[in-house]
């Protein structure tokens, strides 16, 4: 069960232990996913441009409540840890002044000391907002913080990813030939309403949902710059026909703690043999990645643990990784294979309470590829699956 | 889209560039990258880290964007004037080297400010100074072309369809999930402001916003047998030149606010604290809330013209 207050609570000691370490003064925040973490304050799944100009935002000082200014309605228990103040419109010439003096309020003269924050406005530079501090980006202490989760904050995702697999079992049967991606998604979102286990605390979509059919070779789609597959594009609503490698990719945020749910279904018809040795090497690619997973272990080798598996190509995107974290963003460190290299890789050991989100790809060119995410907590002593476990169908029942 | 509008959006970034006396613009903000270029990329929820999505030169005409492949770019762009995705700054640091005439800028205007940004334009661009454009942007996109108000008022016409469909949802159906099945039966699941729908005061308090093709559109009421309640008084004073005063006249509800909509929520943003020496001006776009009703409209030198469908 989720103690959204000790949540609260847990995350703003873990966030001020950064600050002492880090010599930050204060903290600014703008950005949603760190106004959650410092404030607990969740708001609407709206665009950006929406978020950006009815902006919350959090002030936090070395001690004392968080300064939370929303837009949205705030939650008491999530938000435990915060005072409210009026709305700001930190977008608008006209509201930097009061952004000026909601920092004031709670950090006092800024002038010489060290702030975090992780983005300026025009309207706050023009008004000089923040103008007179030693200003670092935010993500230095938001990040260390954020990385390993609090038992609750595993539940959060735990419950997201659970939801969020109840809600594809109508896309799954929406998916058929002569379906549009649009009508897929759509079955989708109208079913994130249906089944909310704890009513009041909905379920918010915020990516629009990836129902991508993939060509069966790599220059069959877009022109891409790594030589692979374009994935995930979002951009086009096409209309599915038997036979069709369809890729799924969503995200859902609970209480802002994002799920990531991804399979290969294939449409109207049972996968081929060549089909099923690629899901098949597939699982065996993550197989080899969770028996490396254990506090002390790097990155790097959970990664060589992938690739010893398959040996002749990587077994992951190349613009992307072989795992990444989820929270509340629904990509974050650690991240497993990017382009950062191995040195990076290398020197990440896997703590207890990160969170991994594996998602391999094997791809057979001419056949196409096989493409699905598994989420796991790491334990004490290696890992342990978050969500509910939800079936591989049509290549596993 | 249009590639004519593609390049009258582009032709006037470049012209108030020009005006500023900005060498290069970086965008971070989606909405701003899309007015620059016509891109469409994956939609994803709230705000973002600001980054370099987006750079337009103006000594070479040419507008750059961050994409690992070509799906969703607008001619005159073309896979050329692409930059990879990446996690790493040095390669960022790179792709950025690449672009003709960012080197040697001496003025950069970006829709966002961040510390990390500062210090990597001061190697990218070392003679740079870094200068607030966002409001270059919102200027810019304050006054709506004739092709926009068209995907205007076709976005409002497909939230219109999400409202019809929560409206004649039956007692015990979730009026939202039927205005979501609507929507995306007409190829929308990109929200603005997403679907609200909710029973009460004896009848369904809906409001739907939706994007479609890079263009918001909404529209919203409280429907009692079917039929819209409140006034359309705020929609009526919503004429060139109208002040705030004259607006929060005309409201009759404490809970108003008027602000720009286009490619998606936009300047100028009045409502009850906020925006008090703002004036409207011909050829803004609206959206009008009063309490729950709330339209959109296109002003004009005759007067507000409504372009969410008539309920």
């Amino acid at each position: 069960m989720v103690d959204l207050r000790r949540m609260g609570a847990q995350r703003l000691a873990r966030l001020r232990d950064q600050m002492r370490a880090q010599d930050v003064d204060g903290a600014v925040l703008l950005h949603d996913p760190h106004v959650a973490y410092a404030s607990g304050h969740v708001g609407a799944a709206v665009d950006a441009s929406h978020a950006n100009h009815r902006r919350a935002v959090a002030v936090v000082g070395p001690d004392g409540p968080v300064g939370l200014h929303a837009h949205d309605s705030v939650d008491a228990a999530a938000s435990s840890v915060a005072e409210l103040g009026d709305p700001l419109w930190p977008e608008l010439d006209d509201g930097a002044a009061a952004v000026g003096a909601a920092v004031a309020e709670v950090l006092g003269d800024v002038a010489g000391r060290r702030i975090a924050v992780d983005g300026i406005t025009g309207a706050m530079a023009r008004a000089g907002v923040l103008d007179r501090a030693e200003l670092v980006d935010a993500g230095r202490v938001l990040g260390p913080a954020r990385v390993v989760k609090t038992a609750d904050e595993l539940d959060c995702i735990d419950r997201s990813q659970r939801h969020t697999e109840r809600a594809m079992v109508a896309a799954q049967a929406a998916c058929v030939p002569g379906a549009t991606r649009s009508e897929v998604a759509g079955a989708f979102l109208a079913a994130l309403r249906h089944g909310d286990p704890d009513p009041g605390s909905d379920h918010r979509n915020v990516i629009d949902p990836i129902f991508q059919p993939m060509p069966a070779r790599r220059d069959g789609g877009p022109r891409t710059s790594t030589g692979h597959v374009a994935f995930p594009t979002g951009v086009d609503d096409p209309v599915f026909a038997a036979g069709d490698l369809v890729w799924v990719d969503a995200g859902v945020g609970w209480h802002g703690y994002m799920s990531d749910f991804g399979r290969t279904w294939v449409v109207g018809r049972d996968p081929t043999p060549a089909e099923r040795s690629l899901f098949e090497r597939w699982m065996a690619v993550l197989h080899a990645s969770l028996a490396a997973v254990r506090p002390g272990a790097t990155l790097g080798d959970v990664g060589r643990a992938a690739r010893a598996v398959e040996p002749e190509e990587t077994p992951w995107l190349p613009q992307f990784y072989l795992a990444h974290g989820t929270g509340l963003e629904s990509a974050e460190m650690p991240m497993i294979g990017t382009d950062l290299g191995p040195g990076f890789d290398d020197g990440y050991p896997l703590e207890e309470g990160m969170v991994l989100v594996f998602e391999p790809v094997v791809w057979s060119d001419g056949v196409g590829g096989y493409r699905a995410e598994e989420i796991v907590a790491v334990t004490g002593d290696g890992w342990r699956a978050l969500g509910g476990g939800h079936h591989y169908e049509p290549f596993r029942t | 889209m249009s590639d004519d509008l593609v390049l009258a959006r582009r032709d006037r970034v470049l012209g108030a560039m020009a005006a500023a006396g900005l060498d290069v613009l970086v965008l971070g903000r989606q909405d701003n990258t899309g007015y620059a270029c016509g891109m469409r990329r994956l939609w994803t929820a709230g705000t973002r880290p600001f980054g370099a999505g987006c750079i337009v030169v103006g000594a070479t005409g040419r507008v750059h964007a961050l994409s690992s492949w070509d799906d969703g770019i607008e001619p005159p762009m073309s896979f050329d004037d692409l930059y990879p995705l990446t996690w790493n700054p040095r390669i960022m640091a790179e792709s950025m080297a690449a672009i003709d005439g960012l080197a040697e800028s001496r003025l950069i205007g970006v829709d966002e400010l961040t510390p990390s940004f500062q210090r990597a334009a001061s190697h990218f661009a070392p003679r740079a100074e870094v200068v607030a454009a966002d409001n270059l942007m919102a200027g810019v996109r304050r006054h709506k072309l004739p092709a926009e108000i068209e995907a205007i008022a076709g976005a409002c016409a497909a939230a219109a369809a999400g409202v019809d469909a929560a409206v004649a949802a039956r007692d015990g159906a979730d009026p939202a999930a039927a205005a979501i099945a609507a929507l995306a039966a007409g190829g929308v699941t990109v929200p603005s402001s997403g679907v609200q729908a909710e029973r009460r005061d004896g009848g369904l308090a809906v409001d739907v916003g939706v994007i479609r093709d890079l263009y918001e559109g909404g529209v919203g009421g409280l429907f009692v047998d079917s039929r819209r309640a409140g006034s359309a008084a705020l929609t009526q004073a919503c004429r060139a030149d109208a002040s705030h005063n004259d607006l929060s006249t005309a409201a009759t509800s404490p809970d108003w606010l008027v602000r720009g909509l286009g490619m998606g929520f936009e300047q100028p943003v009045i409502g009850p604290q906020i925006g008090l020496g703002e004036q409207l001006e011909a050829g803004m776009v609206l959206s009008v809330s009063d309490g729950d009703r709330r339209d959109v409209v296109h002003v004009t030198a005759d007067g507000a013209a409504i372009l969410s469908k008539r309920l």
